[in-house]
């Protein structure tokens, strides 16, 4: 009803006069979380993040803007915008003093918000002034996808339903749902954003986690009813990209990982936030839980996979056997063995009580882009475009998938059907029959897209 | 005793004329701030005038893609000779706005055809045919061509930014873009398609981050409007493509103007690019490919290729268009108010050379030096060490004319003179024990000294090192092969002495200031990867063998490398030959444009104080000579005397450039580099000591050398001497000559004011003014003869009577003396060579 009366107003050209009115006679006091923080993130971040923190001075999170840096000029004098050393440095004439530097000057407007929020008392109006910048910014609807995509988008999402009927594939600005017998397109989700880089249903398929984001700005996790696409819950925003959201076994928690180099433990009914872990040194890309759901392996780009003890959020072990990045990882199904994919073009098997590599996996011809185990499988995508199956024991070779035409980015598999899918940067998306390699079905996770010649000849 | 109070109360006696002998570092600085700040400022409007002729460049063109532009370059020229760039000034006509549009000297396509465009300036019209064609088709944003050279232009892929080996915030390309292969990688799959949007392209990272809109540590690099921005948005909207493999490949960049001399108030130049491509299309890369200048005090290019003068002098502009690089000589010219050339007289060629360009820039050179000077200067450098007070004495006293020319002839046959110059070059060949062993460094050092007595030609020397084989010990240059331990030392070590090119940043990657590519680097190896090294008969001994065979691999691309010349392209070489042969068959030939003027440019550099190329091994594009007309005239002259190296420092030495004074005038005050008058420098570590030995007359002892060795006769750094160290005496850890610091610092000034050395020597029982002082000579007789040991002069009135009055009054004749000789030490005239 309300939205109803706010179109009438538009449509007869009234919004504009009263509210506009009203903004002359008393603007608003500036919103640090509305107005601030995203330019703050926008310009300052790069170089002010806590990594860097140049000039010893940090653009984190409220608290941190309004500390001094190592001039220990205050940064911040609350109703005096004169004796702040944050707006004299947007403000400078001095393109050596100016902030941001090698970058062009904040528009006059910008600076003004800066300096009337010092004036009136450089209030914080979120809920927490040490959470992130980009967990404070208002959140607002993702826009809609393309109604027919025009070129595939790469599909780097991938994930069976609790039956292995459907398939979830990230999209652009969604996620589609396919049956995965004929691929055929059943339901599409909105509001998600740009890149989607993981979905992940919980055991009895009544809920999909979504994470994903705009790469270099902004992160988020969704939980969706899969059946209509409804939106569950939102574990919130983070300032780039979230690449990993996955159940535990039970089905009660979703673990996060993402370019912040954090891992973060939810409880999936409430949504509160149960454990932080920052003890990566780059992008979180990949995470696992074990069987019983008591730990988590990561996969990271600083080069290391990682064990926790997802109760608690300790590290327990360290492994940097691949000597160089690290995109995935799983258990195989006793918890005995952490088996990670990486950039080496090569599965490391290692032991999670001591560290100790147990076996490799070679063969690939570039690097190892995505992995998942069940029962004695370990199922593999690589940028050479193989999908491959190794068994457990002996680390043996079982069976190549071929006709990806791209880098594989996302498997699955699904162990009632024994089906196994690969999707791949050319948005391509592929179901075999995991022990005798026969194809399922083949389609282009690009809903209304009409390829210019037959994707798949068989 | 108390020296510093003694070198204040002294301080009078020699001061004087050490401030003479100020430097002129300060005054350059000042120069090129004023120079940038000037870059700041608005271009000052051409003035056409009346041009005799005006010509256009290219002469007709064809634009074969929507998305090149053709950008002309006018020259106007004029009755007097001169010449000036009009393209800024010049009106551009389309003859038809339907086929082609003009913007300024910007000639873009607009649908197929034959037209022109008409230029016009000065009263002159020019016509240019442009041939239209592919405007119907869309042109693909070729990866190699297009993006590599946007994110080059852009400056993304530079060493200081994302072209680091660890990259920068998680994104590494490649080194200017060397490696197509891995920036694909990097840009499309790798993170998971974050950097590029194939479904909204304007929101790719790559694009985002660079406009701002997303942080971006390396700041603001791109704006929507700009070429760049249309071609990253373009090749990702076209779907990130790599160029298919039947694409025309880049085989030639051409640049126009190749050199300008400009006279003020002519001082703009615009310079433009043609990239040839393998299937005969020629497309204008002006925009797309990265400028800069060797010298930014004189001239300043901007992204468009627009050359500013700023001040008198030579520039090399430099044009890169990926692994293309091609340079523009530009020099500078303005009327000095009051300048009038005085015509000195030319000694020989080497100062036909010098004064012509000095006339050509109004720098007017100084006067020759005195005699007092000459000898100093001329022991120094020819034998490295200061002449006795009788050998001043007599050479002054001489009348003949051409006592300077003996005076050069006898230092050259003097032993010393071998011994210092085989110092010179065991700093290149790294002689030392940890190197060659004890043994090794003398057996070496014996083959090097004998070489400069007997004046080996350069080309012998070259092909005695280089190709070396047997026993280190029976064939002391085959030490070269010990001291370079591997095949990767050899070309670096061979290129940077023989070639005078630095080559090593070409191991890992594509020289990033250079020609340079990682596959030359490799190429060379291949000459010396077959040499092998193996224990001899006695212990410290190696034996040096060449196999027959082993191939280098190229560790990039995994590619055999066929032995490689710079400049000449893959020798062809039959299977079993020592490779080497031929690397030096091809090196010593007189039209070899690397070999005789890297050597004639060592040499001078040792004698002026600075090379016509400096550092003297660094010849790149990037670091022009300060006279290439000079290098080229001495290294031909090097080639037609048989590589005769004292030819050339006789050469040199007798010009009367070596001999102009280092007092400058207001018309060459600013010259660091042209040669217009002589450079001040520190001693060098080994002339310093044997130059307090020669004033004390104490020699200074080394363990395990005979007495009397002097320190610019050392084999090798390995005796241990705190003093040459600071002074800046190398480890020879290195082939490069920058290993020799020149730095000054204030150990240097402990070491003269406190030191041990210097303190012990003035304190000698038996030193030269106890000596004196016993022989019942007089405070004013010491006093001349410590001027005449130190200086190569007797003290003026003034510096006399402060001596002596300072010894009167000191109560202590000895001490009064010591003090005396102690602040001659001190003195710059002492410490400087001038």
């Amino acid at each position: 009803m309300l939205h109803r009366r706010i179109a009438l107003w538009i449509a007869c050209g009234l919004a504009v006069a009263p509210f506009g009115y009203a903004a002359r006679a008393e603007e608003p006091p500036v919103s640090f979380a509305k107005d601030l923080a995203p330019i703050l993130m926008q310009k300052c971040g790069a170089c002010h993040d806590a990594a860097e923190a140049n000039g010893g001075y940090q653009v984190v999170n409220y608290n941190h803007v309004i500390k001094a840096g190592d001039s220990e000029m205050p940064a911040v004098t609350s109703g005096k915008p004169d004796e702040s050393e944050l707006l004299a440095r947007i403000a400078s004439d001095d393109e050596f003093v100016r902030m941001p530097q090698e970058a062009d000057p904040l528009p006059a407007e910008q600076i003004e918000l800066f300096k009337r929020w010092i004036a009136e008392g450089a209030k914080f109006d979120g809920s927490d002034p040490a959470a992130d910048l980009s967990a404070i910014i208002p959140k607002t609807t993702q826009p809609d996808p393309p109604e027919a995509y025009r070129r595939p988008v790469p599909v780097a999402a991938l994930a069976f339903n609790h039956d292995g009927t459907e398939l979830a594939a990230g999209g652009y600005h969604e996620v589609t749902i396919w049956n995965a017998a004929d691929g055929k397109l059943l339901r599409r989700i909105k509001n998600v954003p740009e890149c989607v880089y993981s979905v992940d249903y919980n055991a009895d398929g009544s809920l999909l986690a979504v994470a994903g984001g705009t790469p270099g700005s902004f992160g988020e996790v969704k939980l969706f009813k899969p059946t209509d696409g409804s939106l569950v819950k939102d574990l919130g925003s983070m300032g780039d990209v979230a690449f990993r959201a996955a159940f535990n076994p039970a089905g009660n928690k979703v673990a996060v990982a993402g370019a912040d180099r954090s891992i973060r433990v939810f409880d999936a009914a409430s949504g509160s936030e149960e454990i932080l872990i920052e003890d990566h040194a780059d992008w979180v890309v990949g995470l696992a839980w074990n069987a019983d759901g008591t730990r988590l392996a990561s996969a990271s780009r600083d080069k290391t996979s990682k064990l926790f003890n997802a109760e608690n959020g300790e590290s327990l072990m360290t492994y940097s056997g691949h000597g160089d990045a690290v995109f995935d990882a799983g258990f195989s199904p006793d918890g005995n063995l952490v088996l990670t994919a990486g950039a080496d073009k090569s599965i490391h098997a290692w032991n999670p009580a001591d560290g100790a590599k147990k076996g490799q996996i070679g063969g690939f011809g570039s690097q190892v882009l995505t992995l998942v185990t069940s029962g004695d499988k370990i199922l593999s995508g690589s940028a050479d475009k193989s999908v491959r199956q190794h068994r457990l024991e002996g680390f043996k070779e079982f069976k190549q998938y071929p006709g990806a035409s791209d880098a594989v980015y996302c498997v699955a598999y699904h162990p009632g059907t024994g089906r196994l899918a690969a999707s791949t940067f050319a948005g391509e998306v592929r179901v075999w029959n995991a022990e005798d390699g026969a194809e399922v079905s083949t389609f282009i996770a690009a809903p209304g897209y009409t390829p210019p010649s037959p994707v798949a000849a068989k | 005793m108390n020296r510093t109070s003694s070198f204040g109360r002294l301080a009078g006696i020699a001061m004087p004329s050490a401030l003479a002998l100020a430097l002129c570092a300060a005054p350059a600085v000042l120069a090129a701030d004023a120079a940038m700040a000037d870059a700041e400022t608005k271009l000052e409007q051409i003035v056409v005038g009346s041009p005799t002729k005006i010509e256009v460049f290219p002469e007709s063109f064809k634009l074969d893609s929507p998305r090149r532009k053709l950008h002309l370059v006018v020259t106007g020229y004029y009755a007097d000779g001169t010449h000036q760039d009009l393209t800024r000034a010049c009106e551009v006509v389309s003859a038809d706005e339907n086929g082609a549009r003009a913007e300024q000297a910007v000639v873009s396509p607009v649908a197929d055809g034959n037209t022109q465009v008409t230029v016009k300036a000065g009263g002159h019209e020019v016509a240019v045919p442009v041939e239209v064609v592919g405007q119907q088709t869309p042109d693909r944003i070729s990866f190699d061509y297009d993006t590599l050279a946007v994110l080059s232009k852009q400056g993304c892929n530079q060493g200081a930014c994302h072209g680091s080996p660890s990259g920068k915030g998680g994104f590494r390309l490649s080194l200017r873009a060397y490696d197509p292969a891995l920036d694909i990688e990097t840009l499309v799959r790798e993170a998971f398609n974050r950097r590029t949007n194939l479904y909204e392209p304007e929101k790719s990272l790559l694009l985002r981050k660079p406009l701002m809109e997303v942080a971006h540590g390396g700041g603001r690099r791109l704006t929507t409007d700009s070429l760049a921005y249309e071609v990253l948005h373009d090749w990702i909207d076209q779907g990130c493509q790599v160029d298919p493999p039947e694409a025309a490949e880049c085989v030639k960049l051409d640049i126009y103007p190749r050199e300008r001399i400009l006279m003020r108030p002519a001082h703009t130049q615009q310079v433009v690019a043609l990239a040839h491509f393998s299937d005969g299309t020629i497309r204008d890369v002006t925009s797309l490919a990265c400028f800069s200048s060797s010298d930014e005090a004189v001239a300043t290019v901007d992204e468009t290729g627009l050359v500013v003068g700023h001040d008198r002098g030579e520039a090399a502009i430099l044009v890169r268009y990926l692994d293309k690089l091609e340079s523009s000589t530009m020099m500078f010219l303005k009327e000095v108010p009051g300048f009038e050339w005085s015509n000195p007289p030319e000694n020989n060629f080497v100062d036909q050379h010098v004064f012509d360009k000095l006339e050509q820039l109004q720098i007017l050179p100084s006067d020759v030096c005195t005699d007092e000077e000459f000898i100093r200067r001329v022991y120094l450098d020819v034998i490295g060490v200061l002449p006795k007070p009788a050998e001043t004495k007599a050479f002054l006293a001489d009348s003949d004319p051409e006592k300077r020319a003996k005076l050069i002839d006898e230092l050259l046959e003097r032993p010393e003179f071998a011994e210092f110059w085989a110092l010179k070059w065991g700093d290149l060949l790294r002689i030392r024990n940890a190197k060659v062993t004890n043994s090794g460094v003398h057996k070496f050092h014996r083959w090097l000294v004998a070489a400069f007595r007997d004046n080996m030609p350069y080309d012998q020397f070259a092909r005695e090192l280089l190709t070396a084989s047997g026993s280190t010990f029976v064939n002391p240059p085959a030490n070269y092969y010990r001291t370079a331990t591997e095949t990767n030392d050899c070309t670096e070590t061979t290129s940077q002495l023989f070639l005078g090119i630095r080559i090593q940043c070409a191991k890992c990657h594509n020289h990033p200031f250079e020609r340079w590519s990682q596959d030359n680097y490799y190429g060379i190896g291949a000459f010396f990867n077959r040499v092998q090294r193996k224990p001899g008969v006695n212990p410290d001994e190696q034996v040096i063998w060449v196999a027959r065979g082993g191939e280098v691999t190229q560790p990039r691309t995994g590619q055999q490398m066929q032995p490689w010349l710079p400049l000449t392209g893959t020798a062809e070489l039959s299977g079993e030959d020592d490779r080497r042969d031929a690397l030096v068959d091809w090196l010593v030939k007189p039209e070899n444009p690397f070999f005789a003027k890297v050597e004639v440019n060592r040499i001078w550099g040792h004698l002026l104080g600075r090379g016509i190329v400096e550092p003297v091994d660094d010849f790149r594009d990037s670091n022009p000579p300060s006279s290439e007309s000079l290098i080229a005239a001495l290294a031909d002259d090097f080639a037609a005397h048989g590589y005769d190296r004292k030819h050339v420092i006789r050469t040199v030495l007798n010009s009367r450039t070596y001999q102009l004074s280092s007092r400058k005038n207001e018309f060459n005050a600013e010259d660091g580099k042209y040669f217009s008058h002589a450079m001040t420098r520190l001693l060098t570590a080994e002339q310093l000591l044997d130059a307090i030995c020669r004033v004390t007359d104490v020699p200074e002892k080394f363990a395990g050398l005979p007495a009397g060795t002097r320190a610019t006769a050392l084999p090798s750094p390995d005796v241990e001497s705190d003093f040459l160290k600071v002074f800046g005496q190398p480890a020879r850890e290195t082939a490069c000559q920058c290993e020799r610091s020149t730095d000054s610092n204030l150990s240097q000034a402990l070491q003269m004011i406190n030191g041990p050395l210097v303190h012990s020597k003035v304190r000698d029982e038996k030193n030269r003014i106890r000596t004196l002082a016993t022989s019942e000579k007089s405070n004013e007789e010491i006093i001349t003869e410590l001027y005449l040991a130190g200086l190569c002069r007797e003290p003026s009135e003034p510096e006399m009577a402060a001596a002596t009055r300072h010894i009167e009054k000191s109560g202590d004749r000895m001490r009064g003396l010591e003090d005396v000789c102690w602040a001659l030490l001190n003195a710059n005239e002492f410490l400087f060579q001038h």
